[in-house]
């Protein structure tokens, strides 16, 4: 009488009996085969990192492009399918440039993390004479850090579309644990220093290399300077004080 | 597109003369002289006019009134047409200029009523309702420069409250205790505010009849194109009703006694 | 002298899709409030078309627009001005600034730069940092902050009545001192009542009524305010920036 679960996985946008997306969730099990990725908040900004898995000697590391700039006080870092995160990217940069243009103010975290969800469900067969955006659902969750009105946020998106905000969250392989430790190790007043400490050390716990400044990338947003990619000085200087 | 903003902004008597009378006024134009803007500009005007709708708040609701004529230029064409029309439970508008653009407007008017009625949500449109629906239809058209070439004032009561606005082929809107279209802005808005302001709340509905029909007196004595043959809307709390076209009296007697034309020489 | 004859013939007219409508608008900035005023007197050529027709509208709690020219545009303007704001406090959970809402209007009157809306628009309120401010447009979106502006009818008569009471032009400071930036609001109220009690007596279109719509900032108390009579507060939260509305009679020959 119900088909098997296979055959839910046919049509993307299709419930399964128990009232379940399959390829959404799918898509949500691919992010924690990505890369681990870090995001903190503290009351002076935010900071993301993540891991650049160096799989060969002969890979540029400085080629990995996975935290970047949506607007000057907008970052975002991804684990998962890192090219589906271009499309998102590159939307939520229209979005916060169109903003800009038309309100003379720049866009809240928010919302910048809202219009970018509004793409994750624009999978799926098209209706009637709309052209189908995306054959499948997006295979990233993204952390989006940014500073506004409200003081520094963290945001995490994942492929469902659904977006919350965090203290500190971590996404990718090795998420779980380093989660447990942010949890342990996370407290309100932080300083951007000790965010940035916490964020090297928990990549340290759960990368298989040894950590160092060509396999991680750390970058910031505070209400000063807005969003920046730590230089590999700053980061080695930091690696060095861990 | 013209771009000069002195272009703009003239009064648009300049380009509706509801009454045909030559020569219409010209001023220099910086218009387009493009051919092809040329070949796809609707010019319009008015065909078959009605003239002059008058009305105005009294104690109990809103009266308005206007002729049974309807003109082709200085032609007195039509001369059995009503100009007066219910809409829905609580509402009569009135509509001068074109009548085949009025007529248009009616056929809207009953379709939106008709789809109302269809729902049975015990909610029915009511004078506000039909004038802004009007409003949007009259400035939707403008702005497509395709308008319906008319003056409309719209009149009710609903919920206990006296309703009674303006609007005309541009989208223009407002609101007053009385209102007077085309030759009655000129002629009869006067009379009526002498008569009518500050005197909303007392006025009853025999001396607001006495008011509209000395009005619509002086109107046919002074408008070439109107006709002494009208009729009066009342809408109360009870509803709309509208009466059998009357006459006026009128006595041209005086006539006799005016020198400077006709056939007298001194 | 043109006859009947000289026009047989074909003729051709073109609608002219605008028209004017008379009366005046104007803002004046303070430091910590904005005075946003209009008469409510709406006419074509020499009709009045109506004795009260406002042209000041409160868009949120801090920001107030004024509207002039071509009625039917204007009240479409603040129509679908209002419409961006509701829309802005769906997506973004707050009221838009008023810097960001001067930036708005322009996106939109310059959305319609070949077909415009026919209206001049003063913008007045409070902004994010609590300045009283004002912001005036012309038809196809310039726009530029401001101390004061008039427009309007009868901007003629008043902007340089503004310019000598307001930036004190053609006036030479006593020896020693030097002239505000701003004024306090009692003599604001005042510049703006003998402006359009001036307009109206100079004027044929403007007169009949006016409002006065004053915006305070966060805080402020309400010195200058005290006794003035048909004062209405139309504010929606106490905590906030406040909003009045003062309508004056003016003469309506």
């Amino acid at each position: 009488m119900f088909l098997t679960r296979s055959e839910y996985d046919r049509g993307v946008n299709t419930f399964s009996p128990e009232g379940r997306l399959f390829q959404v969730e799918y898509a949500i099990e691919a992010i924690k085969l990505g890369s681990t990725t870090v995001g903190v908040r503290t009351p002076a900004g935010v900071v993301l990192g993540v891991e650049k898995r160096v799989q060969s000697p002969l890979l540029e590391s400085a080629s990995i492009e996975k935290i970047m700039e949506i607007d000057a006080h907008l970052g975002c870092a991804m684990s998962g399918l890192t090219a589906d995160a271009r499309t998102m990217v590159d939307h939520a940069r229209v979005t916060a440039q169109n903003h800009a243009f038309t309100y003379d103010e720049r866009i809240r975290v928010e919302s910048a993390t809202q219009a970018v969800c509004d793409l994750a469900l624009r999978f799926g067969e098209s209706v009637h004479d709309e052209e189908a955006m995306m054959s499948r659902p997006f295979g990233v969750a993204l952390l989006i850090a940014g500073v506004d009105e409200q003081g520094p946020q963290l945001f995490h998106t994942d492929p469902s579309g659904t977006f919350m905000r965090y203290e500190a969250k971590a996404i990718g392989s090795g998420s779980e644990a380093a989660q447990s430790e942010l949890q342990d190790k996370w407290h309100k007043q932080m300083t951007l220093r000790e965010a940035h400490i916490l964020t090297l050390r928990v990549l340290k716990q759960v990368m298989e290399e040894k950590l160092d400044q060509h396999n991680v990338q750390l970058a910031q947003v505070t209400p000063e300077k807005g969003f920046e990619i730590l230089d590999e000085v700053r980061l080695k200087e930091l690696v060095d004080d861990m | 597109m013209d771009h000069f903003p002195t272009n703009w902004g003239r009064p648009r008597n300049d380009a509706f003369d509801a009454y045909a009378t030559f020569p219409i006024h010209q001023r220099p134009s910086n218009g387009p002289k493009d051919a092809f803007s040329q070949g796809v500009q609707r010019t319009q005007q008015p065909i078959v006019t009605g003239t002059s709708v008058l009305a105005i708040k009294f104690k109990d609701g809103i009266m308005m009134a206007a002729d049974n004529l309807a003109s082709y230029g200085s032609l007195a064409r039509f001369k059995d047409v009503q100009r007066l029309q219910p809409v829905g439970e609580y509402t009569v508008i009135g509509a001068g200029g074109d009548m085949s653009d009025f007529q248009y407007i009616q056929s809207l008017l009953d379709d939106l009523v008709v789809e109302e009625f269809t729902n049975q949500d015990g909610h029915g449109l009511g004078p506000k309702e039909i004038h802004e629906y009007l409003s949007q239809v009259m400035y939707g058209r403008r702005t497509k420069i395709n308008p319906l070439w008319n003056s409309i004032l719209v009149g009710g009561v609903k919920d206990g409250q006296r309703f009674l606005a303006y609007v005309d082929l541009l989208g223009t809107t407002y609101s007053a205790s009385t209102l007077a279209t085309g030759y009655g802005a000129y002629i009869a808005q006067p009379l009526l505010r002498r008569a009518v302001e500050g005197r909303e709340d007392t006025l009853t509905q025999e001396e607001a009849t006495k008011i509209i029909e000395d009005c619509m007196r002086v109107l046919f004595y002074r408008d070439a194109r109107s006709l002494n043959k009208y009729q009066i809307a009342t809408i109360t709390a009870s509803g709309a009703s509208i009466s059998d076209s009357k006459a006026l009296e009128t006595s041209w007697g005086f006539a006799e006694g005016i020198r400077g034309y006709g056939a007298q020489t001194q | 002298m043109s006859s009947l004859n000289d026009v047989a013939g074909p003729q051709q007219r073109q609608f002219n899709p605008y028209t004017e409508n008379g009366g005046t608008i104007l803002a004046i900035a303070g430091t910590d409030f904005s005075v946003i005023a209009g008469d409510t007197r709406q006419s074509e050529g020499y009709n009045i078309q109506t004795r009260y027709a406002p042209k000041v509208f409160r868009l949120t709690d801090r920001a107030v627009l004024a509207v002039n020219g071509f009625a039917a545009d204007g009240n479409m303007f603040v129509k679908k001005v209002k419409q961006r704001l509701e829309w802005y406090r769906h997506a973004h959970a707050k009221d838009m600034p008023l810097h960001a809402i001067a930036r708005l209007i322009q996106t939109m009157l310059y959305a319609r730069r070949f077909f415009p809306y026919y209206v001049y628009n003063i913008l007045g309120g409070i902004e994010d940092d609590g300045s009283g401010a004002v912001y005036s447009f012309d038809p196809v979106g310039s726009y530029e902050r401001e101390t004061c502006r008039a427009a309007g009818a009868a901007q003629s008569l008043v902007q340089p009545f503004l310019d000598n009471q307001i930036y004190f032009k053609n006036q030479q400071p006593a020896p020693g001192t030097s002239f505000p930036a701003h004024l306090p609001l009692p003599i604001v109220l005042k510049l703006v009542i003998d402006s359009f009690t001036g307009a109206t007596e100079r004027h044929i279109e403007v007169g009949d009524g006016l409002e006065m719509y004053v915006v305070l900032a966060k805080g402020r108390d309400l010195s200058g305010l005290e006794g003035i009579v048909g004062l209405q507060e139309l504010s929606t939260k106490s905590d906030g920036e406040r909003i009045f509305v003062i309508r004056r009679e003016l003469k309506k020959d």
